[in-house]
């Protein structure tokens, strides 16, 4: 069947802080569709006098939840959307929006190539819905996500990645923090280069798929390293939110 | 230092940001579908383009040689597509 791409008013089902400027906003959906890994919802703001303004949200709960999606927002402070989500929504509130929307960075749990991750800040909710759908289906691909942040209380979903990565889930997660680490901090605490992409990326081999999130400038770093020490560049999809995102 | 080329590196996006307007456009999802670029032939999805949505329109261009692959204009009335810089665009039939 072809999906369509109205768009329809969700509800605010609930909102979740996670960090002090990131949110999570559980939206139901009357015209739901399945998702894939990795796309996004549009949601549209009207005002009074008609003007309008839309942001691309990618969806971070897994496709295999019914009915509803996840979408984590980080709050800018010249965003029109973010910092309206952030401030004036409130749960039984409706948005409209239309989705999902995107082909190209997706990621398919019957796909059995090791995956790479690299996220920057809340580039990281694409790649969660991928690891969330990962372990939903039960694949055991070996996967390793690499995820840098500002300091320890900017990480997204801390503890349920720790929880993903236990076991022989074949996933693992690396942490990145750039500018203030904890004490005893034992993960990497600078931004990502080649060294660390090579320590990360190496044991997953070069047949590698790889997706990276996150602002323009760490994506392009990113991406251009992992060509530097030997990954194809047709293996490696990229999705870029701007100078902070939307 | 061409600090205008700076900002516009930094605000630059994949197309992937413009899969709702192409949607739109062209009735499909067309992010994960096969173009060529008619300046230097390089050809792979229209999800690798880079996009730059912060004018008046968007300019979707070329990966590898950076040329301007496809430009959308949107007014009230109407949206306007120049797709010259493509050799084709495909559309799947569903």
């Amino acid at each position: 069947m072809k999906p369509t791409l109205n768009w329809q008013i969700a509800s605010v089902a609930d909102i979740k802080p996670e960090t002090a400027s990131v949110k999570t906003f559980t939206l139901k959906l009357p015209a739901w569709t399945r998702h894939r890994a990795g796309q996004h919802y549009d949601i549209r703001l009207t005002a009074e006098d008609g003007y309008q303004t839309q942001r691309s949200y990618s969806i971070g709960s897994e496709p295999e939840r019914e009915g509803e999606v996840d979408i984590t927002v980080e709050r800018i402070d010249d965003g029109e959307v973010s910092s309206y989500l952030h401030e004036v929504v409130t749960p039984g509130d409706h948005l409209e929006v239309r989705g999902p929307i995107g082909g190209y960075f997706v990621w398919e749990a019957g796909l059995t190539d090791p995956l790479l991750l690299i996220a920057g800040g809340s580039g990281v909710v694409p790649l969660m819905s991928m690891i969330r759908h990962r372990a939903a289906a039960g694949a055991k691909n070996p996967t390793a996500l690499l995820y840098s942040s500002r300091s320890f209380e900017d990480v997204i979903y801390y503890n349920e990645l720790d929880e993903l990565s236990k076991g022989n889930s074949g996933l693992q997660v690396f942490h990145t923090l750039t500018r203030s680490q904890p004490a005893h901090w034992k993960g990497y605490a600078r931004r990502i280069d080649e060294a660390m992409l090579r320590e990360v990326a190496g044991p997953l081999g070069r047949s590698a798929q790889v997706f990276i999130c996150g602002p323009t400038l760490m994506v392009e770093s990113a991406a251009n390293a992992l060509v530097k020490i030997g990954i194809d560049s047709n293996r490696i999809r990229t999705e870029r939110f701007g100078p902070t995102g939307g | 230092m061409d600090e205008t080329r700076d900002i516009n590196r930094e605000l630059m996006l994949d197309a992937n940001a413009t899969a709702g307007l192409l949607y739109e456009i062209f009735g499909a999802e067309m992010t994960a579908s096969p173009t060529e670029c008619a300046h230097c032939g390089r050809e792979g999805e229209i999800g690798t383009l880079l996009a730059f949505t912060q004018g008046p329109g968007i300019v979707l261009r070329c990966s590898g040689c950076e040329n301007v692959v496809i430009r959308i204009v949107q007014t009230p009335e109407a949206i306007y597509l120049d797709a010259r810089g493509a050799v084709y665009l495909k559309l799947t039939r569903t």
